[in-house]
C-alpha cells in the first residue's frame, strides 16, 4: 500500500498503522500509551498527525482534484491518532504542519499540568519518555497555574514494585501489560476523570511476570524496588547479556553502577523473549552484590582457609593434581557455565588425563530434541502439549504459550524495529485456551490457561504418556488427534518427563506420531549447550553422583554445593583434593582444600545455547568482583602453574575451538543469537529415585540464592513446603511456620505453605541444583520448628 | 476481648437472588453480572466493602481488582455505608437554574453535612449529584430511589421533617407537558410572535 | 381519469396544524398505561404483529428507511441506514441494544416511556429485533431511573407471561428476550461503546471505532444501538406506515421528535412535535413562554452549542440542517432557557464541572483538559481572581482540547464553552476585569 509522510514515500503492507508508517519514513511522532507487542489505543493522544487520503467514485476510480490531475486528497477535520489508524491506500500523513505540531504541544502541555515535575528525585529521570518528549514537543513553560493533583507517591504495589501515583499519566501501558501479556488481571485503574488512579486489591500483585511494567511505564511511575533510589540513570552502565538464570536465553541489560549491580531490566530480542522477563530474573540479582562474596583465593591451612594469591592456590593444586593417576580426578560444572568454561573444563581434563567430568544438574535423557521447537513455532502453534512445570522451569515458555492462545503471529518487523501499534492486538482478546494441554503431577500455573489439564500421580509419566500414544483414554486419544490435526503443535517436555529415559523416548515416538515439535527444558541456562559440548562424563560410572560417591579421588567443583548432604559430605572428606569455585562460602567450601572465586552469571563473558538450541552472548558488566574469574580464568591459572598453555584458557581461545567444531563465529553473534542444528550428547545414565513422600520441584526464583535476594525473599516468604491443608494439619504444620527438616539427607530450612494445589500425600519443595528436581524422602520427624506462625484465635 | 465478627458470604444465603441474576445473561457473558450484584449489595447493606468485592470477584471468575475497577468507576456503588436517608441534590445546570444551589446550602444547613458526608447515626448522607434527568421538574432531590421534583424550599422543609420521623412520603406530580397527558399539553393560541430579543 | 398529478398535501410542522396527533407520548401520564393490561387495550402489540407475521426483515428495514427517521439518541444518524448495516445472518448471536442511559443534561424524553409506557419500548425493541434477525435485546437504563427500572421489569415478566417476548411469537418461530440491565451513575455510559462495555462488566471507557457495533458490539458480536424514542417510533412507522411519518417535518428531518423545555419557561415539560417546528412555537405557544428575560437557549441537551435569544434563532426551523448550519446539533431535543439575569460564565462553569465529573478519564484532553484545567480555570474567574490573558488561555486550552479526544465528551464539553464565549463575550471580559459577574448570584429557588 502507497502511502506518503511528509516527502517520503512508502509501501508498507495494508493493516500498518499510520505511526509506523512515519517512524519507517524516518520521521517522528511522539507517543505514550502505545507499546510494542501490546494493543493500541489511542488514550494519550500525543501521536496526533493531519492525515488524509482520496476517496473512490462509485465507479471505483479516484476522485480527481482538477487543479493538479492527481487524485484529490480529503483530509480528515480533525488531526488523527495515528496509533489506531490503519494506512489506507494514497495516504497522506503530515507530521510537520503547524495544525500537528499544536496539537502535539497542547498534548504535551496537559501531560504536564498534573505531573509533578520531581525529576531530580526521580528514578526514571534520564530515561524517562515524558522527560524526553517534553524537551523535544514541549513549550518549556507552564500555562497551568493551579495546584497540581495530589496522590499517594510511595505505594508498595508489592514488595517488588513501588507505584508514584502523581508520577502516572495514564497511559494504561500498566494494565494492558498484565491482561494482554501474562493474563493476570491484577492491576486496573480506580475512579474515573480527573480522579482516575493505578491500583489493585489483590496483595502483592500476584504474576510471576510484574516487573514487566517497570520497564514499560512511560514515566517513574512503577518502579523496581530493588533499585529505588540506587542510582540516576545516566550513572548507570548499561550492559546488554543473556539471562543465565534460566534455559530462555533471555535479553537483559544488567544496569551496574560503581561497580555494582543495581538493577536488572528485560532486553529486546525479537526471537526469545520479546521486551519481557519473569520476576525471578529481574528481581534476582541482589546476591551477586552481596557483601560476603569470595573475593581472593583461599588455601586451608592449618585447617583454616586463608587468602592467598592466584599462584599459590594454583601451585598448590597442581602439585595434588601432579601425584593423582588417570581418571582419578573429577570436575564438575553447573549447568550454567558458559561454552566456553565448558570449553576449559573439557580441555583440563584432557590434559589431566580424566573421564570424569559433567555438568550438574541434568537429566536422565537428553535435552537435545531431534525436531527442536523454536519460541516462535510455540507462539504460533495450533496445539501444545505441556509435560512440565513450564512457568517455573523457563517462565519464557509461559509467556509464548499465551502469545498462541491469542492467535496473533509475531509481527513483521519493520525498519524502525518492532511495530509501534500492532493493530491486529486488541484490548481483551479472547484466548484460545482450547489449543492447550497441560499435564504435570500438581496444579502448575499454566493450567489457568488451559482448556484441558490433567493432575497425575507423581512418577506416572510413562503411563501418561502410554495413554496418550496408545489413544487408550478419552483424553489421551483427543490430545493426540489435536496434535496431530494442528498444522503446527509442539510438546513441551519438563524435568518430570527428562527425568526418566524410558518417558522421555515415550515423547519422542509421541512426537514423531503426530508430527509435533518438541521443546526440551533444560534445567539450567546452558544445558544445552554443555551437552552439545560433551561436557559429560566419558563413562556412566563417572557421572557427578558417582564422583561424589568415591569414582573421584580428587574434586574440582564450579558452582556447586554437594556437601548439602550430610552423607556426601563425610565422603568428600575423603578426598585428596577438593577444590571449590564459587560465590559464597558453604557447606562444601568449609571442607575444601581450596577455594577459588568466581564470577556471578552477569559479569561472565561467554556463550550459552540456550533450549531452542540458540546461541546466546553473555556480556560481562563492569562489576568489582575482586580476584573472581570465571573457569576460563581458572584454567588458565591452573595451566601456569604447570607450565602449560592450555586450551579454553580465555575466552578468545575458547571460542578459537569452538570456531571450528561449529563453524561459528561465537565473537561475532547476531544480538538475536544464531540457532545451529545439534546433536543429542551420549547422555550416560543418571539414578532417580523413583519413591519418596516429597517431590523437590523447579522453582524460577533461583532457591539457592533466595536468601540473598531480599526483596525476593520478602515477597515469597521464603523456600516453601507446600503441602495439602490435610497433610499440614496431620503434620501439626500451619501457614508460615518456618521449619528445618532433613530432606533426602540435605538439611533444608522451609516456610509452611498449605495449599490445595498440592495433591494429598505429596509434598513440594524447590529444587536446588545439588538436589535436582525428582522425588526425595522428607524426615518428617526431623522437623524443628524454628519460628512458629502468630496463631489467629 | 473482642470477638472478631465473621462476614458471612452476602449471597450465601441468597442463592435465588444470585442465581436469577447470573441467569439473565448469557453464559459468555457472565462477567455482566457484576453490575447487578454490586447493585444487590449496595441496596442492602448501603455500601460495597472489600470482602463482597471479593465475593463478587469468587462468583464471577474475575480479579477483586476487576471489581473494585468497575465499581469505582460509578458513583452510585459507595465504600463506605451512606445513611438511611441519601439525599441526593442535583446540581446540573437545569436544577441549578431552578434553585438547586440553594437547596443544596439549605439541606446542608439543616442537616449539618457536606457533600459527601454521612452522619453519624447513620440517617442522612448528602451528595451533590449531576443531571438526574428531570430537568423540567427542576429542581429535583433523589432520596434513595424516589424522585422528588420540584422541589420547593417548603416542600424540601416537609420532606426533611418525614425522614425525622422515619417517613419516606409519595412523591408527587406537578408536570404540564405531554408528560402529563396530551391533553394538557395543547399549544397556546395565538402568541407565535410574541418574545424574544431582536 | 383526470391526468393531474395528485398533490402531495404539506407536511406537517407545527403542532397547531389540526392534522398533528400526540402518538408515541399518547397514554405518557395516563394512568395505568404502564401495564400490559392497558397497552394490550390501546392497540398495543399489533405493530409487532404486524411486523413478524406479514413482513420480511427487510422489509421493516427498508420501511424504516423510507420514514426517514434519524437517530434520537443525539447523533441523528438514520435508523434504517444503521439497521441494514447489520452483516448477513452467519448464525451468530445477534443483539439490539436499547441506550436508555439518558444522562444529558437537559434531556428527559426517554423517562418518561420508561415509566409510564414500558410495553411500548418493549414492541419496540422486537420490531427491531425482527428486522436485524436479532434475538436478544438489551435495554440499558441509568441507574438512577429506578421506577422506570421496576416498571420496565415488571412490564418484561408479563409480556413473557403473555407470549409477547420468548419462542415462537405471534405464532411463527421467531424467538426474541430481553435483558434489563442497570447503570450506575456514570454519564458515559450513554455512549454507546462505553454502554457496551459497562454492560459487559468492564470499567465504561468508549471502544475503539472501528470495529463498529455492527461488526463487533455486545460480547464482540454483531449489534445495534438505538436509542428509546428512535425505537418507541418504529411501533408507530411499522404500525401507521413510513408515509404517515415523513407527512410530518422537513425534507431533511421526517417525523416527530420531543423537545424538552427547562429553565424559566411557564409550562416547562416534555412536547411530541413534528419536526420542522419553529424554536418560537415550541418556547412560546408549547412552554407558555419564559417567566423572565431570557437571554439564550440551548437547543439540545447541554452538549450543544446555545443560541441567542433573538428572533433569527428563534425563528429557526427544528431540522437537522438548519440548527447544524447555525452552530448547533439538534441533540436530544433538550431545550433549556438561560435567563438574562444568570451570569454565563457561572452557567458554563455548571456545563463544564458536568463534563469533569462524567469524564471517564481515558484520553489526556479530557481527564486533564476537561476534568481538571477547565473547571479551574472557570473557578478563578468566578472567585474573582481573573487577570488578563485568561479568556485567551482558555480559548487556547479549548482548542487544544476540541477535535482531540478519544470520544466526543470532551468536545460536548467544548462546544458550549466556545459558543458561550462566541456570544457572550463581554460577560467574560467583565467577570475577569472587575472581578465579579456582571450578573451576581440570586436565589433561584422558589418557594
Ligand atoms: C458522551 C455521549 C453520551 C451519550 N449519551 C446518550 C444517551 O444518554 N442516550 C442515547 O440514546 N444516546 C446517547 N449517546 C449517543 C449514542 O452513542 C448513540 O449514538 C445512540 O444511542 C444511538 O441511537 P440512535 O441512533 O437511536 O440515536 C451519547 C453519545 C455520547 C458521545
Ligand atoms: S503507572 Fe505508568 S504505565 Fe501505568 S498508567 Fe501510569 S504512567 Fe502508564
Ligand atoms: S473524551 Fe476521552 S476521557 Fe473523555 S469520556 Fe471520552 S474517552 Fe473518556
Ligand atoms: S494515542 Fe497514545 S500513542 Fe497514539
Ligand atoms: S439538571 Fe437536574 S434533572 Fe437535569
Amino acid at each position: 500500500m502507497k502511502v506518503k509522510v511528509n516527502d517520503v514515500e512508502l509501501d508498507l503492507a495494508p493493516g500498518t498503522s499510520a505511526i509506523d508508517a512515519v517512524f519507517a519514513a524516518g520521521y517522528d511522532v511522539p507517543y505514550f500509551c502505545s507499546q510494542e507487542y501490546m494493543s493500541p489505543i489511542g488514550a494519550c493522544r500525543m501521536c496526533l498527525a493531519v492525515v488524509g487520503a482520496p476517496r473512490k467514485e462509485r465507479d471505483g476510480s479516484w476522485t480527481m482534484d482538477e487543479a493538479t490531475g492527481q487524485p484529490k486528497i480529503f483530509y480528515f477535520p480533525n488531526p488523527m491518532a495515528t496509533c489506531t489508524t490503519a494506512i489506507m491506500e494514497g495516504m497522506v500523513i503530515d507530521t510537520l504542519s503547524d495544525v500537528t505540531k499544536k496539537a502535539q504541544g497542547g498534548m504535551m502541555e496537559m501531560h504536564l499540568i498534573n505531573h509533578p515535575l520531581d525529576c531530580p528525585t526521580c528514578d526514571k529521570g534520564g530515561a524517562c519518555e515524558l522527560q524526553d518528549r517534553a524537551y523535544e514537543y514541549g513549550s518549556g513553560h507552564s500555562r497551568f497555574i493551579f495546584d497540581k493533583r495530589h496522590n499517594e507517591k510511595h505505594h508498595a504495589l508489592s514488595e517488588l514494585i513501588t507505584l508514584d501515583r502523581e508520577r502516572c499519566i495514564h497511559c494504561k501501558r500498566c494494565v494492558r501489560y498484565f491482561e494482554e501479556v501474562p493474563g493476570d488481571e491484577v492491576l486496573d485503574f480506580i475512579e474515573r476523570g480527573g480522579h482516575t488512579f493505578i491500583g489493585t486489591v489483590e496483595e502483592g500483585l500476584p504474576s510471576n511476570f510484574s516487573g514487566n511494567i517497570t520497564d514499560i511505564c512511560p514515566v517513574g511511575a512503577l518502579l523496581d524496588t530493588t533499585s529505588r533510589f540506587r542510582g540516576r540513570n545516566w550513572e548507570y552502565d548499561h550492559t546488554r547479556s543473556t539471562s543465565l538464570d534460566d534455559a530462555s536465553g533471555s535479553a537483559i541489560t544488567i544496569d551496574a553502577r560503581t561497580g555494582r549491580i543495581e538493577r536488572i531490566k528485560a532486553a529486546l530480542n525479537t526471537q526469545v523473549n520479546k521486551n519481557w522477563i519473569d520476576d525471578g530474573t529481574r528481581f534476582g540479582h541482589e546476591y551477586a552484590a552481596s557483601s560476603d562474596r569470595i573475593k581472593t583465593p583461599m588455601l586451608r591451612k592449618n585447617g583454616k582457609l586463608e587468602p592467598v594469591t592466584w599462584e599459590e592456590a594454583t601451585l598448590f593444586i597442581s602439585e595434588k593434581l601432579k601425584k593423582l593417576s588417570d581418571n582419578q580426578l573429577g570436575i564438575a560444572l553447573r549447568s550454567d557455565a558458559t561454552l566456553e568454561e565448558g570449553v576449559a573444563a573439557k580441555s583440563l581434563a584432557e590434559y589431566l588425563k580424566t573421564g570424569q567430568i559433567d555438568h550438574y544438574p541434568r537429566y536422565a535423557s537428553s535435552v537435545i530434541s531431534a525436531n527442536p521447537a523454536s519460541f516462535n513455532d510455540l507462539a504460533t502453534a495450533g496445539a501444545i502439549f505441556v509435560m512440565a512445570d513450564a512457568t517455573e522451569e523457563v517462565p519464557m515458555v509461559d509467556l509464548r504459550i499465551k502469545d498462541a492462545l491469542k492467535g496473533v503471529t509475531p509481527p513483521t518487523l519493520m525498519a524502525h524495529g518492532v511495530p509501534i501499534a500492532d493493530l491486529r492486538l486488541k484490548e481483551r482478546m479472547p484466548r484460545k485456551t482450547n489449543i492447550l494441554s497441560v499435564a504435570a503431577p500438581y496444579r502448575v500455573d499454566l493450567m489457568k490457561y488451559a482448556a484441558h489439564s490433567m493432575v497425575y500421580p507423581t512418577g506416572t509419566e510413562v503411563e501418561v504418556l502410554k495413554q496418550i500414544i496408545d489413544a487408550s483414554t478419552d483424553a489421551g486419544k483427543a490430545l493426540k488427534e489435536s496434535l496431530s490435526a494442528a498444522e503446527k503443535a509442539v510438546i513441551v517436555l519438563g524435568a518430570f518427563v527428562l527425568n526418566s529415559a524410558e518417558a522421555s523416548k515415550l515423547a519422542d515416538d509421541l512426537a514423531k506420531a503426530t508430527g509435533a515439535k518438541v521443546m526440551k527444558l533444560g534445567a539450567m541456562a546452558n544445558s544445552f549447550g554443555l551437552e552439545s559440548q560433551d561436557v559429560l562424563p566419558a563413562k556412566a560410572d563417572y557421572s557427578y553422583p558417582n564422583m561424589l560417591s568415591g569414582s573421584a579421588k580428587a574434586l574440582i567443583v564450579s558452582g556447586l554445593n554437594p556437601a548439602q548432604n550430610a552423607e556426601v559430605a563425610q565422603a568428600l572428606l575423603k578426598l585428596e583434593l577438593l577444590v571449590v569455585h564459587d560465590l559464597f562460602e558453604n557447606e562444601t567450601t568449609a571442607l575444601a582444600h581450596v577455594v577459588l572465586p568466581a564470577k556471578s552469571g552477569y559479569e561472565k563473558e561467554g556463550t550459552v545455547v540456550n533450549l531452542e538450541g540458540r546461541y546466546l552472548n553473555v556480556n560481562p558488566a563492569p562489576v568489582d568482583g575482586g580476584q573472581a574469574v570465571d573457569f576460563t580464568g581458572f584454567v588458565k591459572e591452573l595451566g601456569d602453574a604447570l607450565n602449560e598453555r592450555l586450551e579454553g584458557r580465555s575466552v578468545r581461545s575458547a571460542r578459537r575451538l569452538l570456531k571450528k567444531s561449529l563453524e561459528l563465529d561465537l565473537s561475532e553473534l547476531p544480538l538475536e543469537g544464531t540457532i545451529a542444528s545439534a546433536k543429542a550428547g551420549k547422555v550416560a545414565g543418571l539414578k532417580t529415585n523413583t519413591s519418596g513422600n516429597a517431590l523437590l520441584v523447579p522453582s524460577m526464583v533461583r532457591s539457592e540464592y533466595l536468601n540473598r535476594n531480599a526483596h525476593l525473599f520478602a515477597s515469597t516468604g521464603g523456600n516453601a513446603l507446600r503441602l495439602h491443608p490435610a497433610d499440614a494439619a496431620s503434620h501439626n504444620l500451619s501457614a508460615h511456620d518456618v521449619i528445618s527438616v532433613s530432606v533426602g539427607g540435605f538439611k533444608r530450612r522451609l516456610s509452611v505453605q498449605p495449599s490445595e494445589s498440592v495433591p494429598e500425600g505429596m509434598m513440594l519443595l524447590p529444587a536446588l541444583p545439588d538436589q535436582p528436581v525428582g522425588l526425595v524422602q522428607l524426615d518428617l520427624n526431623s522437623i524443628k520448628k524454628e519460628q512458629v506462625a502468630l496463631e489467629v484465635a | 476481648m473482642v470477638e472478631l465478627e465473621t462476614l458471612k458470604p452476602f449471597f450465601a444465603e441468597r442463592q435465588d437472588v444470585l442465581n436469577e441474576i447470573l441467569g439473565r445473561y448469557p453464559d459468555y457473558g457472565r462477567r455482566s453480572a457484576v453490575m447487578p450484584l454490586l447493585w444487590e449489595v449496595q441496596r442492602e447493606e448501603r455500601q460495597v466493602n472489600e470482602a463482597r468485592i471479593h465475593e463478587i470477584a469468587e462468583i464471577l471468575g474475575i480479579q477483586p481488582t476487576e471489581v473494585k475497577g468497575v465499581m469505582s468507576f460509578y458513583s452510585t456503588y459507595h465504600e463506605h455505608a451512606i445513611g438511611k436517608y441519601h439525599l441526593q441534590i442535583c446540581s446540573t445546570l437545569a436544577c441549578s437554574l431552578a434553585g438547586s444551589d440553594e437547596m443544596y446550602d439549605f439541606i446542608s444547613e439543616e442537616t449539618g453535612l457536606v457533600n459527601g458526608e454521612t452522619d453519624r447515626q447513620g440517617l442522612f448522607s448528602i451528595q451533590k449529584v449531576e443531571c438526574l434527568g428531570s430537568c423540567t421538574t427542576a429542581p429535583v432531590l433523589q432520596v434513595n430511589d424516589t424522585y422528588y421534583e420540584r422541589v420547593g424550599k417548603s416542600r424540601c422543609q416537609t420532606l426533611l421533617e418525614a425522614f425525622r420521623r422515619g417517613e419516606m412520603p409519595e412523591p408527587w406530580r406537578e408536570r404540564y407537558g405531554d408528560n402529563e397527558g396530551a391533553e394538557k399539553a395543547k399549544p397556546l393560541q395565538n402568541t407565535i410572535k410574541t418574545g424574544g430579543n431582536a | 381519469m383526470s391526468d393531474a398529478v395528485a398533490e402531495k398535501p404539506k407536511a406537517i410542522t407545527s403542532r397547531h396544524d389540526p392534522r398533528f396527533e400526540v402518538t408515541l407520548y399518547k397514554y405518557i401520564g395516563v394512568e395505568n398505561s404502564h401495564t400490559l393490561e392497558f397497552y394490550q387495550s390501546h392497540g398495543g402489540y399489533e405493530s409487532a404483529k404486524k411486523a413478524i407475521t406479514s413482513m420480511k426483515p427487510v422489509d421493516v428495514v427498508e420501511e424504516m428507511k423510507k420514514s426517514g427517521i434519524r437517530g434520537r439518541g443525539g447523533a441523528g444518524f438514520p435508523t434504517g441506514l444503521k439497521w441494514s448495516f447489520m452483516p448477513p445472518v452467519d448464525g451468530r448471536q445477534r443483539y439490539i441494544v436499547c441506550n436508555a442511559d439518558e444522562s444529558e443534561p437537559g434531556s428527559c424524553k426517554d423517562r418518561y416511556v420508561l415509566e409510564d409506557d414500558p410495553h411500548q419500548l418493549i414492541e419496540g425493541m422486537i420490531i427491531a429485533g425482527y428486522a436485524i434477525s436479532a434475538t436478544k435485546g438489551v435495554l440499558y437504563i441509568r441507574g438512577e431511573y429506578y421506577l422506570g427500572y421496576e416498571r420496565l421489569y415488571k412490564a418484561i415478566q408479563d409480556a413473557k407471561a403473555a407470549g409477547l417476548l420468548g419462542k415462537n411469537l405471534f405464532g411463527t418461530d421467531f424467538e426474541y428476550e430481553i435483558i434489563l440491565h442497570r447503570g450506575a451513575g456514570a454519564y458515559i455510559c450513554g455512549e454507546e461503546s462505553a454502554l457496551m462495555n459497562s454492560f459487559e462488566g468492564f470499567r465504561a471507557n468508549p471502544r475503539l471505532k472501528p470495529p463498529f457495533p455492527a461488526q463487533a458490539g455486545v460480547y464482540s458480536l454483531p449489534t445495534t444501538v438505538n436509542n428509546v424514542t428512535s425505537l418507541a417510533s418504529a411501533v408507530h412507522i411499522i404500525g401507521k406506515g413510513a408515509d404517515w411519518f415523513s407527512g410530518m417535518g422537513t425534507d431533511d428531518s421526517k417525523g416527530f421528535h420531543h423537545v424538552q423545555v427547562s429553565g424559566p419557561a411557564k409550562r416547562r415539560g416534555v412536547y411530541e412535535v413534528p419536526m420542522g417546528i419553529s424554536y418560537r412555537e415550541i418556547i412560546f405557544d408549547l412552554a407558555g413562554g419564559p417567566t423572565e428575560e431570557v437571554k439564550a437557549f440551548i437547543p439540545g441537551g447541554s452538549s450543544c452549542p446555545m443560541f441567542p435569544f433573538t428572533d433569527q434563532y428563534l425563528d429557526m426551523p427544528m431540522e437537522y440542517a438548519s440548527v447544524a448550519k447555525a452552530g448547533s446539533m439538534l441533540g436530544t431535543g433538550g431545550i433549556m432557557l438561560i435567563p438574562q439575569n444568570k451570569c454565563m460564565v457561572d452557567a458554563l462553569y455548571n456545563v463544564v464541572r458536568f463534563y469533569a465529573h462524567e469524564s471517564c478519564g481515558k484520553c489526556t484532553p479530557c481527564r486533564e483538559g476537561v476534568s481538571t484545567w477547565l473547571p479551574s480555570m472557570y473557578k478563578k474567574m468566578l472567585a474573582g481572581l481573573g487577570e488578563k490573558g485568561d479568556l485567551e488561555l482558555l480559548e487556547d486550552v479549548s482548542s487544544n482540547i476540541r477535535g482531540r479526544s478519544f470520544c466526543p465528551l470532551a468536545d460536548a464539553c467544548i462546544m458550549p464553552v466556545q459558543a458561550s464565549i462566541k456570544h457572550f463575550r463581554p460577560e467574560y471580559e467583565y467577570i475577569i476585569e472587575h472581578g465579579k459577574s456582571m450578573y451576581p448570584r440570586q436565589s433561584r429557588w422558589a418557594d
